[in-house]
């Protein structure tokens, strides 16, 4: 159980860093997820650990993952637009808010 | 009969792939490989789901992960940034970075090593019927959450890549 | 990490002891990790060279039909009636020369072919040839036979963009869109059929129609969700829009030559071959039947539906991209919704 914990926390600590440095829009969605896999992974350890007959984490894990299939195709559709107004998707040069 | 050595030896095989693609795809400069490295990070979690008993969760993380979303974040990509070879400029906050993720990762697996856990209990060897039961019986109220959730979300994504005008 | 593991994630399966092959001692391997390596090493090896021989066979067969449609013979000369043609073309293709573009992303490039035939071979062990007979039964074989295949589309995309070139990269988005758009309607029928049977082993799908009846008497429209789908998604006609020769030269893989040309190519049939056998168990109840052996039964059925699939290819015309599209979204997704409600109200009124 505690290597489950120790992987996690280093991906955890991996999407941080990918989330602080990174300036393009489509990575910094990638450091989101790695971000979201690494509870993943918590939750279904955790599941593992108490009463898996109740699959609580499993359920979990699973409405994570629909989530964040969501937030991908929202973010994709915000990346696009973004690409079109601005021509980029470094969100360090998106930096005028009229329209 | 194995003794489980040989599943920790593999849940450690495939935390370690994820640990290298995971770092491949946050270090990277080229976008591409960044998103190749992201679907072999996910493939490696789905390893570790199917060890940890929950085989169901470990394939629908390929189906919507890998064959959903790395393809999704692939058409993103194409349609962004066409013909774009040059490696990407990366931020000037690195150091700052690397010092809240090292802390950040130090202090989870501090904590991991600092609990004092239970064993765990038997898995049921069939786990869709016992997730099944639990999604339309106890959790039914994030199952149907779930549901309006992502109606939203493709309405949403729909809207804002037509544009203003509908 | 004490832990008591369900039954499913131990490796019993793997050593053959169900084969009560005498000379075989099953022990050995499970005494030693490089046991079990070599164990899945075989298993690997057994699983990939069936699917090369299907698709040889596969290959063979295609060109004799489209040469009967087309009044002609189809190849003759090597072997009799043709039948090593496919053989002296597999050697062909490997030592032909690889050439990769000198703008080609190199890692993209070399990934993509893999990405496209290592699930198509993939999704082959949950395939039940006989009534009991399955390579492996997992206990969530359906969903594994829906998600192991789904990693394809990032692998058309991958080599239309590894290529950096115009025609591979339209091909690639093409294939993609096609492939992900039509995955929803195909998972929404298989559902019915999985609700039908009350299981996800592919064992088990057997089972509940041992117990009743072959499931494309029971679902037909399901079964015509399916077959359409599963054409689309392996790009074949009607539905090869990503590989037109007469508008995008030869769609994704236009770039590729010699032996990674022929894995694409491998992974087209290979996926087609395990679409047209999964058909066979989800709706033809697999290898049941009188008098032959399951597995007879099972070749048997496979090879009509193939046949189907290959006289389809030589008498249709081709879609346009744009019907294409509109064709998943406004007619078969909500075909397939509507038939997922009907199956459930049915079933909810019959048992």
């Amino acid at each position: 159980m505690t290597l489950v914990l120790v992987f996690s926390g280093l991906l955890f600590a991996i999407g941080t860093y990918g989330v602080l440095t990174r300036r393009n829009a489509i990575t910094l969605l990638i450091s989101v997820e790695i971000l979201m896999n690494a509870a993943n992974l918590n939750f279904v350890a955790f599941s593992r650990l108490w009463e898996p007959e109740l699959m609580t984490g499993q359920v979990f894990a699973l409405v994570g993952i629909s989530i964040a299939a969501c937030e991908a195709a929202v973010g994709l559709a915000l990346i696009l637009a973004i690409f079109r107004r601005f021509g980029t998707t470094d969100v360090g040069r998106i930096d005028f808010l009229r329209g | 009969m194995l003794d489980s050595d040989v599943q920790i030896a593999l849940f450690a095989a495939f935390g370690g792939i994820a640990v290298i693609a995971a770092l491949a795809a946050v270090l990277t400069r080229y976008l591409l490989r960044s998103i190749v490295a992201f679907g072999a990070f996910l493939t490696a979690i789905a390893g570790q789901f199917y060890i940890l008993a929950a085989d169901f969760v470990a394939l629908i993380q390929i189906f919507v992960y890998v064959g959903g979303v790395v393809v999704l974040i692939l058409f993103a990509l194409m349609l962004s940034a066409v013909g774009q070879k040059h490696p990407l400029a990366v931020s000037e906050h690195r150091g700052l970075g690397a010092v809240v993720a090292y802390a950040v990762g130090g202090w989870l697996v501090w904590a991991a090593f600092g609990q004092d856990l239970p064993k765990a209990g038997q898995v049921p060897g069939e786990t869709v019927a016992f997730l099944g039961r639990a999604f339309l019986d106890q959790q039914l109220v994030a199952f149907e959450v779930i549901g309006i959730i992502l109606l939203a979300a493709v309405v949403a994504a729909l809207v804002i890549v037509r544009g203003e005008r509908l | 990490m004490e832990v008591n593991w369900p039954d499913w994630l131990n490796f019993d399966w793997l050593d053959l002891g169900w084969l009560e092959l005498p000379w075989v001692d099953t022990n050995w391997f499970h005494d030693n990790w490089y046991g079990l390596l070599l164990l899945g090493f075989f298993w690997g090896v057994v699983v990939f060279t069936m699917v090369g021989a299907l698709t040889a066979v596969y290959v063979y067969v295609e060109r004799k039909v489209s040469a009967r449609i087309q009044g002609r013979l189809g190849p003759m000369e090597t072997g009799p009636h043709g039948l090593l043609q496919t053989l002296v073309d597999v050697v062909k293709l490997a030592v032909k020369e690889d050439v990769r573009p000198a703008a080609a992303d190199a890692l993209a490039f070399r990934l993509a072919p893999l990405l496209v035939v290592v699930p198509a071979v993939m999704a082959f062990v949950v395939v039940p040839f006989g009534v009991p007979m399955v390579i492996r039964d997992l206990n969530v074989g359906i969903l594994y036979f829906l998600a192991v295949p789904s990693v394809t589309g990032v692998g058309l995309l991958l080599a239309g963009w590894a290529s950096y070139d115009n025609y591979s990269f339209l091909g690639g988005l093409r294939a993609s869109a096609q492939f992900i758009s039509y995955e929803i309607p195909r998972t929404l029928a298989v559902v019915t059929v999985v609700m039908l049977s009350g299981s996800l082993s592919s064992a088990g799908l057997i089972g509940a129609q041992a117990d009743t009846t072959w499931f494309v008497l029971l679902l037909p429209l399901s079964f015509v969700i399916y077959a359409v789908t599963t054409l689309a998604e392996v790009n074949r006609v009607p539905f090869d829009i990503p590989e037109a020769e007469s508008e995008l030269v030869a769609g994704f893989h236009t770039e590729y030559s010699g032996f990674r040309w022929s894995l694409f190519f491998l992974g087209e049939y290979a996926s087609l071959t395990t679409a047209s056998a999964f058909a066979v168990a989800l709706f033809f109840g697999g290898g049941l039947g009188p008098v032959l052996p399951p597995v007879v039964w099972f070749v048997l059925k496979t090879a009509v539906i193939v046949f189907f699939a290959v006289v389809l290819r030589f008498t249709l015309p081709r879609f346009r991209q744009d019907q294409l599209m509109a064709l998943a979204w406004k007619y078969f997704l909500p075909l397939s919704l509507v038939n997922l409600l009907l199956a459930g109200l049915v079933m909810k009124a019959v048992f």
